[in-house]
């Protein structure tokens, strides 16, 4: 019993990462330019795509895919945020988040021109293989996953913490108008913002691609990372990597103990209840209210 | 009277007469289309009463717009209940669940609203597929003929004007409301609540009334579609249909009851026009909806009003909040 539930949160882990990776993605965009950016699945799906066509059509080498796609990735998240999103920046709120998933009915529908809707295989670095380590089963993928996860939020909170940039997103973060007044350009640091989540969906789409499955419906995850995101408390970097992990662990035992369909319900459920009990997530701040 | 009114009263009586006659001289389709279009009218007027006006965002709508559906569809086929009081008590169940959904989401707003509604889509749909004793599950459920008194709704042609004279009665009542007590108590809401509270409006209850009455009208619309199409399949109510209610409202124009018109026939009509372009449809329909949103950030309604005071003079320049649900 207790090595079947082990495994089970291990994998869940794996997939968890991957919903955080999202998550820090939408959070990313959100504190740095106050959207809601419907499309960050999107991405996912795109270099789930992009990966497919370097490796099976033109034969690239894993790695040298890797890399690519990740900035091709991040190219789109600048054009999204320079084609779509800065026209109407001083728009309303809900129309910018209108016109994010025009924008990922777009991108949807063209990769459903280009690829077709069946689900096409996509290989990994990683071996599927079970591995028993102690009491423990688990696959060199899930492991992989998990541990490239970690690697690249560790990254990212180096970038954001020591580097020169990193602080002036952080400004930018907390106060767009004083940012200006210390000489950083916010619309730089705009775009940069809707890069990074982008490359981050990126990595996000390689690693999870060959894990579940290949088709242009894939940026549906994006809905299951924005619920891992609001879990953690919307806003909050910390709450949406743990939000994204914890909402994996649920997802896949709520999966073992019950059957596919009741795996879902119970996984929202148990996130509106948390909801009720902490209106703003586990991690986010009570917003303060002013007359 | 104000300047313009009378334009607007002579546009309203052209458009209804236009809708009137309109069934006799289009085919069988085109029927369907402008009664499909009449049901997602009355979501869009319900949604955005809640969200619009009472600044509630919900992504719940398609649950609800599917509850009435049921509803309507097993009170008609196990019970073999008369049409109307089938869409009638869909309607009110689909009230009742809205206030009772309205209850826990007191304590949440803005995304953390729209996630939790979300949830609440996600649950319904799986739901109908769970309970399969009542709903046929997967297989779908097929809707029997609604008939009045004895008289049938049998056709298309009939249907269409059942719908329509439902839509322009719920439209009136709408106007009705947000124009009153009720109304100004939810743009209280939507503005501040701690002002809203101060100045003596009850939160909880208006914010619940709100959900309630949203739910109201999404479950009428349901109910009266299980009988227009005849057929029920629960992969139609998935949160895809959610996204789109709130699309429909936000492209037309939030807190305005003409934007909910406008948005229903952007999203209702233009696939319509794109059907001939095959593979092509979603692409170019997606590329249309974000120049809209790009060129008309207020909407459908919010251009039309902006233009009307700039060129004409009618009405006054729309003020409209950047923020909801604050």
């Amino acid at each position: 019993m207790v090595e079947i539930l082990a495994s089970q949160v291990i994998s869940g882990l794996a997939t968890g990462c991957v919903y955080a990776l999202v998550a820090l993605g939408f959070v990313l965009i959100f504190k740095a330019t106050d959207v809601v950016n419907f499309a960050q699945g999107e991405f996912v799906m795109a270099s789930g795509f992009i990966s497919y066509t370097l490796l099976i059509w033109y034969g690239l080498p894993y790695w040298g895919v890797f890399f690519i796609t990740i900035v091709l990735s991040g190219f789109m998240g600048v054009a999204l945020e320079r084609v779509v999103v800065r026209p109407i920046m001083s728009a309303p709120i809900f129309s910018i988040v209108i016109a994010t998933i025009g924008a990922s009915t777009v991108m949807r529908s063209t990769a459903g021109i280009v690829y077709g809707y069946d689900v096409l295989p996509l290989p990994t670095i990683f071996s599927k293989d079970p591995i028993r380590l102690g009491v423990v089963t688990f696959t060199i993928m899930d492991v992989g996953v998990i541990g490239f996860s970690i690697l690249i939020m560790l990254v990212l909170y180096l970038f954001f913490k020591w580097t020169k940039t990193g602080m002036a997103m952080r400004a930018t973060a907390q106060s767009q108008t004083a940012a200006q007044l210390m000489g950083v350009s916010v619309k730089q640091i705009f775009s940069l913002t809707w890069a990074i989540s982008a490359g981050i969906g990126g990595i996000a789409g390689v690693l999870i691609a060959p894990i579940i499955y290949l088709d242009p419906n894939l940026g549906v995850i994006g809905i299951k990372a924005f619920a891992g995101a609001i879990l953690g408390g919307f806003g909050s970097i910390p709450g949406a990597i743990v939000g994204g992990m914890l909402l994996g662990v649920l997802e896949n035992l709520s999966g073992y103990f019950f059957n596919a369909g009741i795996k879902q319900v119970s996984t929202y459920i148990l996130l509106i209840l948390v909801l009720i009990i902490r209106p703003n997530g586990l991690f986010g701040a009570v917003a303060i209210k002013k007359v | 009277m104000k300047k313009g009114d009378g334009l607007k009263a002579l546009l309203l009586v052209l458009i209804g007469a236009g809708m009137l006659v309109l069934p006799n001289f289009v085919d069988n389709y085109i029927i369907y289309i402008m009664a499909r279009l009449f049901t997602y009218i009355l979501v869009a007027v319900g949604l955005n009463l809640l969200t619009g006006y009472a600044g509630q965002v919900s992504l719940g709508h398609a649950a609800f717009f599917a509850i009435g559906a049921y509803t309507a569809a097993v009170l008609a086929e196990s019970l073999a209940w008369p049409f109307a009081l089938c869409v009638i008590t869909a309607a009110v169940f689909t009230a009742i669940v809205g206030y009772l959904l309205g209850l826990p989401c007191l304590r949440l707003s803005g995304l953390y609203l729209a996630m939790a509604t979300l949830g609440f889509t996600l649950i319904v749909q799986e739901m109908l597929l769970q309970l399969s004793v009542i709903t046929h599950g997967s297989e779908g459920m097929l809707v029997p003929t609604a008939s009045v008194l004895g008289f049938e709704f049998d056709s298309d042609y009939r249907k269409y004007y059942l719908i329509f004279g439902v839509t322009v009665v719920m439209l009136v009542l709408a106007r009705n409301l947000v124009r009153g007590r009720t109304g100004r108590a939810f743009l209280a809401i939507r503005e501040n609540e701690r002002a809203a509270e101060a100045m003596g409006v009850n939160l909880a209850q208006y914010k619940t009334i709100a959900f309630a009455i949203s739910a109201f009208y999404t479950g009428l619309a349901g109910a009266l579609s299980a009988f227009l199409v005849g057929f029920l399949d629960p992969q139609e109510f998935s949160f895809f249909l959610s996204i789109q209610f709130i699309t429909i409202i936000i492209l037309g124009g939030l807190a305005s009851l003409l934007g909910s018109v406008l948005g229903a026939g952007f999203l209702i009509i233009l696939p319509e026009l794109l059907a001939g372009l095959d593979v092509w449809q979603a692409l170019v329909y997606g590329v249309i909806m974000v120049f809209t949103i790009i060129f008309m950030p207020f909407g459908l309604s919010g251009a039309i009003r902006r233009y009307a005071y700039r060129w004409f003079g009618i009405g006054v320049e729309p003020i409209i909040p950047r923020r909801l649900g604050h």
